[in-house]
């Protein structure tokens, strides 16, 4: 039985309704004032062992597809509305749902010649890292997967939006461009794989996200030639276990500090990024003692501009759960293979954009390791494959 | 006289080369096709320096000296008016623009270019939208449209 029809009805009408509407953006139909954009992605993805993005193992799963749509509308020059509606399927971490991305106001408070403050509320996107605010728009990042030790797609939802306030401030000297952005809010979404990626599956509670803290300093040279940013979130989840379960009200704390840096030039682009993750568990009971342990986390990748619409990438991503066990010889405790403990990523990748609007891009990664594979894709760790490799074929539409 | 010997011979054979080679390679680079900024004629005349107007294109600098908001018109990336404008005025890579409006557009913090699809429609919007400016081939003949002075 096929678990996935490629393009389902429901597609079909979303793909349909994004066609109007960029239809109906170019057509010059919408006063000025506002402003339609949007995009399509649809990825496909093989794998030796270990399933990713629903059934790669031994076939070829269309389970990831990533559908945005965003509006803007400004009535007067200090005040600017936006939002983003998205569709995103995911294996079987999320069979396919529809969410508001973001949605805020955005009120510039001071405006000088080369400065500027604001506040924004709303639902806003977190600032984590180079890529996240723009995690699931597949133009704004050089690979189909972005490096997981980092950018968990499991984990997801605990990074991609927060409903809350946010203070931002930028300046611009003449040694470069500086933006500083401070957003409290809670985390809008909430996982069944978060909870299996801390307890494990056999958790049936619910975690529930705290206001969290997240903050990012930028640093641009050269209108983005040289990039570097520094990015901190605090989150904490607290659990409310259900009746006859083994753990209690627990509490986890992940606080990510994340260094970034990025060299842009003509043709060859540099990207290095370093993760120090501080996680703290608590409370769950005697089936869970509280620990404490740091995740790291880097990678380094290089792209190549080879012709003018084919640029070529190369990544070594690096993850480690718990430095304190780097190989997992303790994590097999719990029943679980050692591998899970880590995940050493070698990439290479091909983007190709074949217009100012589509793009197609295929990648190959080996992997060594199994710890950001998906707990749902994966139900049964202990038949994951420690050495595996995955295919990405992946086609882009944007307006 | 002798004392040249064939190492220094090579040695100054292989200097005239490559500055003959980077002279010839200049030459190329200096064949560029910088673009014509212009802007409507509302405006306000100013010593803007090319700081100012970079920051104009990335959308960071939204207001002229004056107040009004900056309605700012691009062709499309691959269109060869707008590489040359990115690349010879603004000292910039197209990809670099793009990388800049892309995290506004689809972070929902920042609003970007309105994009045109030729450079005739790009004199019809800058001569009929106040506080406009983008870039042409030429010189443009029309009273509603000045050319952008900057440093």
């Amino acid at each position: 039985m096929k678990k996935y029809a490629c393009l389902n009805i429901n597609n079909g009408i979303l793909l349909l309704g994004l066609f109007c509407v960029s239809g109906i953006a170019q057509a010059n139909i919408v006063p000025d004032e506002i402003e339609f954009h949007g995009f399509l992605t649809q990825g496909f993805f093989h794998s030796s062992d270990n399933n990713i993005f629903g059934q790669s193992d031994d076939g070829i799963t269309p389970g990831l597809t990533e559908i945005g749509l965003n509006g803007s509308y400004q009535p007067i020059d200090q005040l600017r509305f936006s939002a983003q509606g998205l569709y995103r399927r995911n294996g079987d971490v999320d069979r396919g749902s529809v969410s508001l991305d973001y949605g805020l106001a955005d009120l510039t408070l001071l405006n000088y010649e080369s400065s500027r403050v604001g506040i924004r509320a709303g639902r806003i996107k977190t600032p984590y890292g180079l890529y996240n605010e723009t995690r699931d728009v597949s133009f704004t990042h050089p690979t189909i997967l972005l490096p997981q030790g980092i950018y968990f797609d499991r984990s997801r939802s605990l990074l991609i939006s927060s409903d809350g306030g946010s203070l931002y401030a930028e300046q611009r000297t003449r040694y470069g461009d500086f933006s500083l952005k401070f957003n409290v809010g809670v985390p809008s979404g909430n996982s069944n794989e978060i909870r299996s990626s801390i307890l494990g599956s056999e958790a049936k509670g619910e975690f529930q996200a705290q206001p969290a803290f997240a903050a990012q300093l930028n640093y641009e040279i050269n209108g983005g030639e040289y990039v570097f940013a520094v990015s901190y979130v605090d989150l904490e989840l607290e659990y409310r276990s259900v009746a006859g379960e083994t753990f209690l009200n627990g509490n986890a704390h992940v606080q990510p500090l994340v260094f970034s840096a990025q060299y842009n030039g003509e043709k060859f682009s540099l990207t290095g990024e370093y993760d120090y993750r501080w996680n703290n568990f608590s409370d769950f009971g005697a089936a869970f003692p509280d620990f404490k342990s740091i995740t790291e986390s880097w990678y380094v990748q290089g792209g190549y501009q080879i012709l003018p619409q084919l640029q070529a990438n190369v990544r070594y991503d690096v993850l480690y759960n718990d430095m304190n066990d780097r190989g997992g010889r303790r994590i097999t405790e719990l029943g679980v293979p050692n591998h899970i403990a880590y995940a050493n990523d070698w990439m290479f990748g091909l983007r190709w954009d074949l217009a100012t609007s589509w793009m197609l891009r295929a990648e190959y990664h080996r992997v060594h390791g199994t710890a950001w594979l998906p707990q749902a894709d994966n139900p049964d760790r202990n038949s994951t494959v420690q050495d595996w490799d995955l295919y990405g074929l992946q086609l882009s539409f944007r307006f | 006289m002798d004392s040249l010997t064939l190492l220094q011979f090579v040695y100054i054979k292989l200097i005239s080369f490559i500055r003959v080679g980077i002279i010839v390679s200049t030459m190329g680079c200096s064949s560029v096709n910088a673009a014509e900024i212009v802007v409507n004629s509302t405006v306000p005349s100013k010593q803007y320096t090319l700081a100012d107007i970079r920051a104009v294109f990335m959308m960071r600098q939204r207001f002229w000296p004056n107040g009004e908001q900056i309605k700012v018109f691009t062709l499309s990336d691959s269109d060869l008016l707008h590489k040359d404008f990115v690349k010879n005025n603004l000292n910039m890579f197209p990809h670099q623009l793009r990388r800049i409006w892309d995290r506004m557009l689809f972070s929902g913090t920042g609003a970007i270019p309105v994009q045109l699809d030729s450079e005739q429609e790009m004199i019809d919007k800058i001569a009929n939208t106040p506080y406009a400016i983008g870039y042409l081939n030429n010189r443009p003949d029309n009273e509603k449209i000045r050319l952008f002075e900057y440093q």
